[in-house]
């Protein structure tokens, strides 16, 4: 399957047109790290308010299960997102590790293969973030 | 001819692209080359005589850029061997105590913010040009400005201590020490610092633009040269890591200046809340230094390994994924203040998860050169002395990321010791390999061999020498920033050793400035590629030519030396885009931000001395009320905004001559771009995000003292007047609408319209910043925290709402002299997005003032 668009005439408005044809790359590689962000943010904010706040209405093990809740949907949600990183890398048709090439076929399995290993890590540091909730169980 | 129905800023590319093998094969005649190189060279000519400080061109710019920076990096270091000579026997009086805080202070803060973050905005204006084949950054004067403001900033902070005014309560200057500090060192510490901080930030602008757009023709992002990948990264770090410190900054001095309480607990405040904004910023600043300096390595291995870099996509998930996780660490410096043991847990493992991607590059380099035929060029020597010092800097953070750990040895010289580990590997010894392996490309010379192994010998060892011993001294207890300490203790020797180091690590320096500033006349002219490298930047002419590259490539591959045969020929006949320049302008092709597809010819500006003036009054305006000098401040701060906007109104977004140009090889481009298309639009978004983060900081402001205290707002407090916080909030709603209507009357030619709504929108603006005002008239705000919080969005929100009317009164004059008509309509775009955050920011802060605190 050759994608070949180095014919086609220029488009008026060039970057909001690239930006449609390839959004969901672009926006995916970044996507991981973001889940991470706002599960980092979310957990350190939520015990923070509840250490400082409502320590004494409710106990920490809803907070913490609570958060755990979160931390398996937004894994999941990251999982889902190297998962369809990784078609779009399709390394298992092409063989193809590295994308070094000019084509925009290459381009556009680069961006596949970046959002999967962006996924990858993390996956890997919202579980490292989780593991305070597991471990400790009071604010002290 | 062109439609002149269409506005020129949607007119599309017309012709053939890419470029056949035919096209690229035909001659181009001598004496058209001969005329286009005259054309060319007049166009791109360095201004001479003392008229040379205007130039504006990135080959200039960046080397004062560098040599600036990298003095002062040399003045911080003779401030560090002071220190060590303090510390070689007990109780020594060579150093008062004063004094000696003035040198740690000036130490850090100089090294940080006068060379570590300017060496890379200014090694960045050098190079990523040479290495996208662009004729120059996008804003070059934008360059020159920050340049200036760069150095009159920092000849201001570090000047201050030969008068012994000089900041003394450490480089992160915590309150309560550094608010109660008397002198004006603080105060020169905030507002230099501000300043800086204001050109690191215009710097990320330019560079950001300049790697997404400014790349050469058929560059896509899977191409471009990892370098690029890491400047991305980096400005956008800077967007969100810079501001939170300028709104801290912001804080900080109206409690030096008019005693609003911030950071004083006895009136509500909390010292916790600088420690938050300093560290979101400081932490991830470190990577900002890091990251930059690892890339020069990206681009030295492939070189001296002889082969592509091996895991290009794995060293682009390592840049950004860094770039993420270097956020979530900030609290890990403030792991004895105290805070619920939980919290310390989410950042004592999200410090050891950014070891992962922080980790894959250095692996990526070493299976480069594992894979490769390695030639062991001094730059390479560098970067391996570069790998071992920082892997033993990582191991100690490791160590230091574990919390229980930290609290045994927090603020001891152990810290002190890790932190050189990471900063020499990590950014010194790059850096100094970058040197030796560009000088070629910018000075057109090379560098000795054997000074260079001198130098590297001299540092490493004495690198060592100094720091290896700090983390026993520090183990066995000796604290930081202590001006001397008793007999007796153990750490008698291991300070000797560290002085004796000290000093051979300056002699190292001082071959390493010896070979730099030493005259190399007599040298043999070098070889064009004296590495054999495979990227851009070595397509560079020798003798040098001003004009970047002789023509804009096509370029296919992340090698193109290496990949492309006739690459380097067909660029010096001519035979690429844009290799004339008749209408005696400096241009540069702008690109699509994915592809690359050519969209537009920007003619970029050339060299003045507005720039120059701009920096200092705006110097003015940020040193002056240091002296506590607020009129004549006030002054320079109109002069700088007078003298910005001639700079804009001369040279930016004028309607050019003619709406496309021929710009070779059958292809036509636009010479004017509005909206997203225009690079002025990305750096008006690029900047604006940093200045939202500026504002977010300040709102978490509020939430954090809702946390932290216990009665904020305090009880029965007076809150800001309701009903005037709703209406300047609906004036600000209105005056948005009214520049975003205009913009739609203004393209659909109603010009009179358009006029009216740009007339009446200041009214609004102005009307809406006199109810803000007016709303917390009668709060006291040094008497609590809460209303002065109140006042600081106040004050926020008003000055923008200036810079907001300034630029609507822009467009009003724009479209009143001809500059701003329905074709030609950029300045309304950019000011249309500009006034997109000011709305949001002025319906954030009606809630902040209006709804948030009387629910709290």
């Amino acid at each position: 399957m050759e994608r070949s668009d180095q014919d086609r005439p220029s488009h008026p408005r060039e970057d909001e047109h690239e930006f449609a044809e390839e959004r969901e790359s672009l926006w995916r590689i970044t996507l991981g790290p973001t889940i991470w962000a706002f599960h980092f943010l979310i957990s350190y904010a939520a015990v923070s308010v509840y250490c400082f706040k409502f320590e004494r209405m409710f106990s920490m093990g809803v907070l913490r299960i609570a958060l755990i809740a979160m931390t398996v949907a937004m894994l999941a949600a990251i999982a889902w997102i190297g998962w369809r990183a990784f078609l779009r890398w399709d390394v298992r048709d092409t063989g193809e590790f590295s994308n070094p090439e000019g084509s925009a076929e290459d381009r556009h399995q680069f961006l596949g293969h970046a959002g999967f290993l962006l996924a990858l890590v993390s996956f890997i540091g919202v579980v490292y973030d989780t593991l305070p909730l597991i471990i400790l169980g009071t604010c002290r | 001819m062109t439609d002149r129905s269409i506005p020129a800023g949607d007119l599309a590319p017309r012709g053939i692209y890419p470029p056949t093998e035919k096209m690229l094969n035909e001659p181009v005649p001598r004496e058209v080359r001969e005329r286009q190189e005259e054309n060319l060279r007049r166009a791109w000519k360095t201004p001479e005589g003392w008229r040379y400080w205007t130039a504006v061109n990135n080959s200039e710019v960046g080397v004062w850029y560098t040599m600036t920076a990298f003095v002062f990096m040399l003045i911080a270091g003779v401030m560090a061997l002071l220190m060590r000579l303090q510390l070689w026997v007990p109780e020594n009086d060579l150093i008062s105590a004063d004094m000696f805080n003035q040198l740690f202070t000036m130490h850090g803060s100089a090294m940080m913010f006068l060379f570590a973050v300017p060496m890379f905005e200014a090694i960045s204006i050098l190079i990523l040009p040479a290495f996208l084949g662009a004729r120059d950054m996008p804003f070059p004067r934008l360059s020159a400005y920050g340049y200036w403001a760069f150095l009159i900033g920092g000849i201001f902070v570090i000047g201050s201590i030969l008068f012994s005014a000089a900041p003394k309560a450490g480089w992160f200057m915590y309150p309560p020490l550094a608010t109660i500090e008397l002198g004006i060192g603080s105060d020169i510490w905030l507002l230099g610092l501000s300043f800086i901080e204001v050109a690191s930030i215009a710097a990320a602008v330019e560079l950001i633009v300049g790697a997404l757009k400014c790349r050469p023709p058929g560059m896509r992002v899977n191409v471009m040269p990892l370098y690029a990948w890491y400047v991305l990264v980096v400005g956008g770090m800077i967007l969100f890591a810079f501001p939170p410190l300028i709104a801290g900054d912001f804080l900080f001095e109206l409690e030096r200046s008019f005693d609003w309480p911030f950071f004083d607990h006895t009136r509500g405040g909390d010292p916790m809340l600088w420690q938050h904004l300093f560290w979101i910023f400081g932490h991830p600043e470190v990577y900002i230094i890091f990251l930059p300096s690892i890339a020069i390595a990206a681009m030295i291995v492939p070189t001296v390994a002889r082969r592509p870099i091996l895991g290009y996509s794995w060293i682009v998930l390592s840049a950004v994924g860094t770039g993420f996780l270097s956020f979530g660490l900030w609290v890990h410096h403030m792991f004895t203040t105290g805070l619920p043991n939980m919290s310390l847990g989410f950042f004592s493992a999200a410090s050891e998860a950014v070891v992962i991607p922080t980790g894959i590059q250095l692996f990526a380099f070493v299976a480069t050169l594992i894979a490769g035929k390695v030639v062991m060029t001094l730059p390479m020597l560098w970067i391996a002395g570069a790998l071992a010092i920082f892997t033993a800097g990582g191991l100690t953070g490791v160590m230091v990321a574990i919390a229980p750990f930290d609290w045994q040895v927090h603020d001891t010289y152990f810290i002190v010791a890790h932190l050189h580990y990471t900063l020499f590997g990590g950014m010194v010894f790059p850096v100094i390999a970058g040197v030796y392996y560009f000088f070629p490309f910018f000075r057109k010379k090379m560098l000795s061999e054997r000074l260079g192994r001198w130098s590297f010998w001299l540092i490493f060892t004495g690198f060592n020498i100094t720091f290896l011993p700090m983390h026993l001294t520090g183990l066995l207890g000796m604290p930081r920033r202590v001006y001397t300490y008793p007999e007796g203790l153990g750490i008698d020797w291991l300070n000797q050793i560290s002085t004796v180091g000290s000093f051979i690590v300056a002699a190292g320096f001082a071959v390493f400035a010896w070979d730099i500033v030493r005259p190399k006349k007599d040298q043999p002219q070098i070889e064009r590629n004296p590495w054999g490298a495979g990227t851009l930047e070595w397509s560079h002419e020798i003798p040098e030519t001003k004009w970047g590259v002789r023509s804009i490539p096509h370029i296919t591959s992340r090698y193109p030396l290496w990949d492309q045969p006739k690459l380097v020929e067909r660029m010096d006949q001519g035979r690429y885009y844009l290799p004339d320049a008749e209408e005696g302008l400096r241009e540069t092709i702008v690109t699509s931000v994915i592809d690359a597809r050519p969209i537009q010819v920007q003619r970029v500006t050339g060299p003045a001395y507005i720039t120059i003036w701009a920096a200092a009054f705006t110097g003015g305006a940020f040193i002056l009320p240091t002296f506590h000098i607020y009129g004549p401040a006030i002054v320079s701060a109109a002069f700088a905004v007078v003298c910005i906007l001639y700079w804009l109104w001369t040279s930016t977004a004028r309607p050019p001559e003619k709406d496309m140009k021929d710009v070779g090889l059958g292809l036509s481009l636009p010479t004017y771009a509005a909206g997203p298309q225009a690079v002025g639009w990305w750096a008006v978004w690029i900047t604006m995000l940093g200045d939202a983060t500026a504002f977010a900081s300040l709102v978490f402001g509020v939430f954090f003292y809702w946390t932290s205290n216990t009665a904020f707002p305090p009880p029965g407090a007076e809150h800001a007047n309701g009903y005037l916080v709703a209406l300047s909030t609906a004036a600000f709603a209105a005056a948005w609408a009214l520049t975003r209507g205009a913009r739609g009357l203004n393209r659909a030619g109603r010009v009179g319209l358009a006029r009216g709504a740009l007339a009446l929108a200041p009214l609004l603006t102005l009307a809406g910043m006199g109810g803000f005002i007016l709303s917390v008239m009668d709060l006291d705000p040094a008497s609590h925290v809460y209303p002065a919080m109140m006042w600081a969005l106040m004050v926020w929100v008003v000055a923008h709402g200036i810079v907001g009317t300034i630029m609507q009164l822009y467009c009003l004059a724009g479209s009143l002299f001809g500059k701003l008509t329905p074709r030609y309509d950029a300045d309304l775009w950019n000011v249309t997005l500009f006034w997109h955050f000011l709305g949001l920011t002025a319906l954030v802060t009606g809630a902040m003032m209006g709804i948030v605190p009387r629910l709290m």
